[in-house]
């Protein structure tokens, strides 16, 4: 078995039954991080880390850490020399050469890769050799300390620099530095185990230029001026065991802001921000306060930061003790519509302090569980702020969110289980990406994962009710706090870990319920439940007739079985009847209680209790029923499309006080294009009392229905006498009042219904003239003077409006599109953008909302062929050093004029932008948007589609976006949607000889080997004739080897490889592993470094030369960059890599060159002389001979 | 300036604008009285023997005399001032044209020589008024301290206040239409005539001047313009602030259809949203108190060696 394999037996092992079993054989227990220098202007970090570590097993000989980007100069275990090697498969997931186009082929691969790396599988990519002199005590299990030099240069992810380029010190200029990444990315900034599951304790270190301020994670102990008094050091110790992909760094000028509720919390902001920081977080100590005592826990740290930082990763990072955001999330009183997102974004990261932070997950399929926790006590929290209709409500969209996207995908699992790593077990092969880790998903899946996750907790809490549950988070909580304390004791910290079969045993222990059921649907399998009901009254038996069906077989469903709540609102009163949904029962009677039909006039009463009168003249004369929703507790994850009269849903509108319903009958009643429906939902928008949200998606609906009336319609265009009465003059009614924003919900009622009553139509399906001099009316008296509330968000909605009133231009001939032809209408509207646009320059809005609005009203305007289509506008604002609210909509344009007119060079523009642009949120932006709205698809002839452009996006993925997961499956995402799974058919087909495999998928050899062995002889690619060679070479061993097309060199190269790397790793005392170990494994080896530089020259040097002979397909690419200057963008990423300091490692494989052909030997010789001639200084100049030459120094041996 | 410098002045004036169509009394004023010096040059030159002149000569002289004339006026007002009178005696004549260097003693031999010639008096032209709109209000007589012969107190509006007489425009149609229309002409001014001065994109690539916009120019910290209140905000939210705007004082405007229950029920359902700034900005005071890790001083390096870190 090679080392560097996946163990999918571990990794699939019942967790949580017998604790926690560590995947690797020793256990940290502190980590000392200290980063001595950064440099903002070459954009570097120098620092060391030291871990200690103990042994679990007698025999141990390597240590396997995570690290990707670091430049490692030297590492030392307990002070002695260790050799390490460097081998990171995901660099170049597929081997460069290779003409496998196909997704699957890639997906496979990468998982493979993946997991060769993952520390939950006791992976990783550097592998520290224990000095032999050390192997004694370490037999003892005594403790070992291993430290390590590295440098970062440049990083491309996981620390992010923004240095503005203006005059002045780094500080003036407002330069920071901050830590990011998609799940555990600790490893891209320093050496680490970088699991959730492998806790230490932690001690901080980060000495930065004395303007600056370094926050981390834990207590600052003490700060202190350097000798020169130009710098000063941040000392940091988080004593609470903590995993390295919690730890996160932010160092920037920042403003400090000590909470003044909260002492112990402290938030930061960049220069000049400081009042908007005031306010945004001064509603902060309220969250606390309910976290606090909904767990009745007090909040674990000892303190709390938060950070505002620009160009962020994401939104919302939480950290230990530590939560870093946008820096857009910041706004002043004036804003309305940013406050309620920014503080939900507030409550979010701090129920992930809880749920995240403190307490972690054993391994990536507990995921679930603390993601459902913390997003369930946040709705709660939701319910508590905001009220229950928008609790409510939340809970409604985000259901149908992931109603919509398993339906469309196929199912979204939140335990994913795999059974003995074959690949026929896959649990998500609907897919076109892997599950088995976080760093394989799509960015949208794992969204949509969280948004399941705590549905799915709210189903928990409703079975077994809402106390128990938060009895259960109190208990994992003291658990894991009780953990937390034992210094010593580090084989308790597992107690802070959560596992799936541990979370559900707390629950049958606090509940004593069992849901097994309820998991086993929800979370031990995929999919969703889509219902159909109907009924029929049947009026001599007095009972209603439903019937209830199921699909169950179209993708991303499941059959569901079990109770479902039917809710009846009868003439006599509201009913609720529990069905029990069985596999082949589809009838269900229910008897009805009203037998009277109104023959007195009463109350109606409903099911709050309230009673109302109705008019009941639209019933059915013969039918007690008014209303029925099925499951209206949103006790299923489920779709329900259920039939009634459209009396019924108008009914249901105006009286059934659940927003939910209302909203359902709403979307219900745009089917039903009547009078009554008119009144029902006018009558719905007029209601103060009603939930904001309801009356806003009536507007839309009113608007809908308004169009499909459109030639019985009578009088004002819909909405207008409405909007004119609540919101314009008495005495002058085509002129708005001055805005007055005190009440939020006429807000954004008066922000809405212009937006909805511009997407009205007339008959001849142009909008109607009055609606657009209504709109622009309102533009023109806009009057904000007295108003105590920006109005940007407001006028934003009006240039919205504009742009839905626009209707295609008459087209005569195609003619072009002039000035001179414009329609009068689209003129008044230009007239308007443009104002509002050149007004943005001089008085810019809060985040630009106005830009925003005009940019994609602009685009509008092109698409409908009013205003030539050319995306130069849009290019220019989608330049780095715009707002990026603006740079987005800007490039939305662009991708959607890529679409609309099959531009190459737009494309290619784009992609460029994805490879380079310097945020990482706008790169991973582009590639969504282009997967959402893409030039063309898999099923679609297009011009676009060529060789050239699978091989681009290729390569994207391959190798060009290894620094961030989120940005390579981003890429994988749209090549998926460009071209399928299978091989893109615009491709040729492949050269004979270079067959490919359709049944790749059983993939023998070691999935890991494949991509690092293939990536062995890099200079085929670069050289074209080397690679007509080995094309050229049959391969006699694939019968056997594996059904790649891998050349035959490199089949017998991974075998030697492979054995030679188990002998060289495994010492000679270890049983098992190694089954064979040539004589001359040892002594063929024998260093020739220069003498006198090392104490221990005998074993470390020789296993740090010979081994890594196969990293260095990782490492070429550089080399690559520098022999041909004008390499392709994608291989730029590489740069960053470490290569120059260990380049001497890599490159000393003379003991092998006896098994090579003379081919080999020559491509070797070539090869290595590139290599040298980028080698530094330092290394004297090898012989030509190559092989018997002596090694180059690498750092490591040096000192 | 005393009435005779005045008079003289505007003769002075009513030369130089000679040539153009006078329409004002003034300047009628001023015509009749070089139309009488005209004469008087004419009959002077007559006296002298002269059968005709040039007019261009007849101008010069006339010009000379005039000023003659005026400096007499002034001089001589200038010696009454000196005097602290308002009114010229005649040894404040005499002693100006001595000063002048003219012999008072031939001036009764000269008026009363055999042949000089009589010429009728000027047509009694009106005095130039004042403008009629300019008296506003009725003067304030002097308060007895101030002796009589002190000047008149000017009109009352130009140091008391300016009645208007027209009708305030109080139509609130009308004020909300020239508010709206005055500012989108303002903006409409002002972006096209940055656009003019600066770089412009243009959506026509034929037309680029009638819908200009103004170039997109990156930031090098595009944050702090889209995050912080532009200038103008914040000063319209002192105002606001300050002048409690909540309640609009426009009657018009009170919604007429919410009942005042209905907003107070809207009050407490936005307390959610609704910040509270006085409160936070009275907690700042207690800071300096606080015991925060990064308010601490930062310590200075020991002597002892700084940990190895290399």
């Amino acid at each position: 078995m090679p080392p560097t394999g996946s163990d999918p037996a571990r990794m699939n092992r019942k967790k949580g039954d017998k604790g926690f079993e560590s995947p690797r054989p020793y256990k940290l227990t502190h980590q000392v991080v200290c980063i001595n220098n950064i440099n903002f202007q070459r954009k570097s970090v120098v620092g060391f880390v030291e871990l200690t570590v103990f042994p679990t097993v007698a025999n141990l000989n390597r240590i396997k850490l995570n690290s990707k980007q670091c430049r490692i100069y030297r590492v030392r275990i307990n002070d002695l020399e260790a050799a390490f090697i460097y081998n990171d498969p995901t660099l170049e997931v597929c081997h460069s050469e290779s003409k496998q186009r196909n997704l699957n082929y890639f997906s496979n691969a990468y998982a493979a890769a993946v997991s060769a790396v993952d520390p939950d599988a006791g992976n990783g990519e550097l592998c520290i050799k224990v000095p032999s002199e050390l192997w004694k005590h370490v037999d003892e299990l005594k403790v070992l300390k291993i430290h390590i030099n590295f440098s970062l240069d440049q990083p491309k992810g996981g620390l992010h620099f923004v240095v503005p380029s203006v005059e002045g010190s780094m500080a003036e200029r407002g330069a920071h530095v901050f830590s990011c990444g998609y799940q555990n990315s600790t490893r891209f900034w320093f050496p680490c185990v970088d699991s959730y599951s492998e806790l230490c304790t932690w001690k901080l270190e980060f000495t930065v230029d004395a303007a600056m301020v370094a926050v981390s994670n834990g207590d600052l102990v003490e700060t202190v001026y350097t000798h020169d008094m130009r710098k000063k050091t941040f000392h940091y110790m988080l004593t609470i065991p903590t995993s390295a992909s919690n730890i996160s760094l932010a160092i920037g000028p920042f403003e400090i802001l000590v909470d003044p509720y909260m002492h112990e919390v402290t938030h930061f902001c960049l220069p000049q921000l400081l009042p908007l920081l005031k306010h945004t977080t001064s509603y902060l100590h309220e969250v606390f306060e309910f976290y606090e005592e909904i767990l009745t826990c007090r909040y674990p740290y000892s303190c709390f930061k938060t950070v505002f930082i620009d160009e962020a990763y994401v939104e919302v990072a939480a950290y230990a003790s530590m939560s870093i955001f946008s820096t857009n999330l910041l706004h002043s009183a004036t804003i309305i519509d940013e406050t309620p997102l920014t503080r939900r974004r507030l409550a979010q990261s701090l129920a992930q302090q809880f749920f995240g932070c403190f307490i972690s997950r054993m391994s990536w399929s507990d995921e679930w569980v603390l993601k459902g926790i913390s997003g369930y006590i946040y709705g709660l929290w939701m319910k508590k702020t905001f009220g229950v209709n928008e609790y409510r409500h939340w809970i409604k969209e985000e259901l149908d969110k992931i109603v919509a996207y398993e339906l469309k995908t196929g199912g979204v699992l939140l335990h994913p289980i795999f059974g003995g790593g074959k690949e026929k077990d896959n649990p998500a092969s609907h897919l076109h990406f892997s599950i088995k880790h976080p760093h394989t998903l799509s960015w949208e899946y794992y969204t949509m994962f969280q948004c399941k996750a705590h549905l799915v907790m709210r189903l928990i809490e409703n079975r077994i009710s809402m106390e128990f549950m938060l009895q259960v988070f109190n208990k994992l909580l003291s658990l894991a706090s009780t953990a937390s304390s034992q210094k010593f004791q580090s084989h308790m910290w597992s107690q802070m870990l959560v596992s799936t079969s541990g979370f559900l045993k707390s629950i049958s222990n606090v509940s004593g319920k069992d849901i097994q059921p309820l998991i086993k649907q929800w979370v031990d399998q995929s999919g969703v439940v889509k219902f159909y009901g109907s009924f029929a009254f049947n009026r001599k038996r007095n009972v209603l007739e439903l019937e209830i069906k199921q699909d169950y077989t179209s993708p991303g469903t499941q059959k569901y079985v079990g109770p479902l709540k039917v809710t009846v609102q009868e003439l006599d009163g509201s009913f609720n009847h529990t069905l029990q949904i069985e596999e082949n029962s589809l009838k269900h009677d229910i008897p009805c209680h009203s037998k009277s039909r109104r023959n007195k006039k009463k109350k109606i009463p409903l099911m709050n209790g309230e009673e109302v009168d109705m008019d009941l003249s639209a019933m059915d004369a013969d039918s007690p029923l008014l209303w029925i929703r099925t499951d209206p507790d949103m006790a299923v994850l489920r779709k329900v499309e259920f039939e009634q009269a459209d009396f019924m849903w108008q009914y249901q509108l105006r009286y059934e006080r659940d927003v939910v319903a209302q909203q359902e009958a709403i979307s219900a009643l745009e089917k039903f294009p009547t009078p009554a429906s008119r009144l029902a939902l006018t009558d719905i928008l007029e209601q103060e009392q009603c939930f904001y949200r309801v009356r806003m998606s009536a507007c839309f609906c009113l608007a809908k229905i308004a169009n499909s009336m459109v030639s019985t319609w009578t009088g004002p265009p819909a909405m207008k006498s409405l909007f004119t009465r609540m919101f314009c003059c008495k005495t002058c009614p085509n002129i708005v009042k001055t805005n007055n924003f005190m009440s939020f919900q006429s807000y954004f009622l008066q922000k809405t219904m212009p937006v909805a009553m511009a997407l009205l139509r007339d008959v001849h399906n142009l909008c109607p003239k009055e609606v657009l001099t209504f709109i622009l009316d309102l533009i023109k008296y806009n009057d904000n003077r007295k108003n105590k509330f920006s109005d940007n968000y407001y006028r934003a909605e009006m240039i919205d409006a504009l742009a839905n009133s626009v209707t295609p231009a008459v087209s005569v001939n195609n003619e072009v599109r002039t000035l001179d032809n414009l329609n009068p209408d689209v003129r008044l509207i230009l007239e308007e953008i443009t104002r509002f646009l050149n007004m943005e320059k001089l008085l810019p809005s809060y985040r630009h909302t106005i830009t925003v609005s005009c940019l994609r009203a602009i685009r509008v305007l092109q698409k409908n062929g009013h205003v030539p289509s050319d995306p130069s506008l849009f290019k220019s604002y989608a330049e780095y050093g715009h707002f990026v609210d603006i740079r987005i909509a800007a490039l939305e344009a662009v991708v959607d004029y890529t679409k609309v007119d099959r531009s190459y060079e737009e494309l290619q523009w784009l992609l460029n932008m994805i490879q380079n642009d310097p945020v990482p949120y706008v790169r991973h932006k582009i590639l969504n948007m282009l997967t959402k709205n893409p030039p063309f698809t898999k099923s679609m002839e297009s011009p676009l589609c060529n060789e050239a452009l699978v091989d681009q996006l290729w390569k994207l993925m391959n190798s060009g976006t290894s620094h961030d997961w989120r940005l390579r499956c981003g890429a994988v995402d749209l090549y998926f949607t460009l071209f399928g799974l299978s091989r893109p058919s615009c491709l040729p087909l492949p050269e004979l000889g270079l067959v490919l495999n359709l049944k790749e998928k059983k993939a023998v050899l070691n999935p890991t080997i494949i991509p690092e062995a293939i990536a062995g002889n890099q200079e085929a690619a670069v050289n074209p004739s080397s690679h007509a060679q080995l094309v050229g070479f049959q391969n006699p061993f694939s019968s056997s080897q594996d059904e790649e097309e891998i050349d035959m060199d490199t089949v017998h190269d991974s075998q030697a490889f492979i054995s030679h790397h188990l002998n060289m790793l495994e010492r000679p005392s270890t049983p098992g592993l190694s089954k064979y170990r040539p004589a001359n494994s040892r002594s063929a080896l024998i260093p020739q470094h220069s003498a006198g530089c090392d104490g221990t020259p005998t074993t470390k040097p020789q296993w740090n030369m010979e081994l890594p002979r196969k990293g260095t397909g990782k490492e070429q690419p550089p080399l690559e960059l520098g022999v041909h200057a004008a390499a392709a963008a994608p291989l730029a990423v590489f740069s960053a890599e470490p290569a120059p300091s260990r380049h001497g490692d890599h490159h000393h494989h003379h003991h092998h060159d006896h098994k090579k052909k003379k081919k080999k030997h020559k491509h070797r010789h070539k090869h290595k002389r590139r290599r040298d001639a980028r080698e530094r200084a330092r290394a004297p100049a090898p012989s030509p001979a190559g092989g018997s030459g002596r090694p180059a120094r690498s750092p490591s041996l040096s000192d | 300036m005393a009435d005779a410098a005045a008079t003289a002045g505007a003769a002075g004036s009513g030369t130089r604008s000679g040539s153009k169509q006078s329409t004002n009394p003034a300047d009628n004023y001023h015509l009749a009285r070089r139309r009488t010096l005209q004469v008087v040059v004419s009959s002077l030159l007559t006296e002298a023997g002269f059968e005709s002149a040039e007019k261009a000569s007849v101008e010069t002289l006339t010009e000379m005399l005039q000023s003659y004339i005026s400096e007499i006026g002034r001089s001589a007002k200038s010696y009454c001032e000196h005097t602290a009178r308002t009114q010229p005696t005649l040894s404040d004549i005499v002693v100006t044209l001595v000063e002048m260097g003219f012999n008072v003693d031939t001036l009764p031999a000269y008026a009363k020589r055999s042949q000089r010639m009589v010429i009728t008096a000027p047509p009694v032209t009106n005095q130039p008024v004042t403008p009629k709109a300019l008296t506003a209000g009725q003067n304030r007589p002097h308060p007895p301290h101030i002796p009589s012969h002190f000047p008149e107190f000017p009109d009352p509006h130009t140091y008391i206040k300016t009645p208007t007489y027209r009708e305030p425009v109080s139509d609130y149609q009308v004020l909300r239409e020239k508010a709206a229309s005055q500012r989108r002409d303002v903006e409409r001014a002002l972006t096209r005539f940055m656009a003019k001065t600066g770089e412009t994109q243009s959506l026509f690539k034929d037309d680029v001047s009638t819908f200009p916009l103004i170039a997109a120019r990156p930031f090098t910290i595009p944050y702090l313009t889209a995050l912080l209140p532009s200038e103008l905000e914040m000063q319209q939210m002192e105002e606001t602030d300050s002048s409690e705007q909540d309640e609009q004082t426009d009657t018009e405007n009170i919604p007429l259809h919410i009942s005042p229950d209905d907003s107070g029920a809207e009050k407490e359902n936005t307390s959610v949203l609704q910040q509270n700034p006085s409160l936070s900005g009275s907690r700042n005071g207690e800071e300096s108190i606080i015991d925060n890790p990064y308010l601490r001083p930062v310590k200075k390096p020991k002597i002892r060696r700084k940990k190895s870190l290399s």
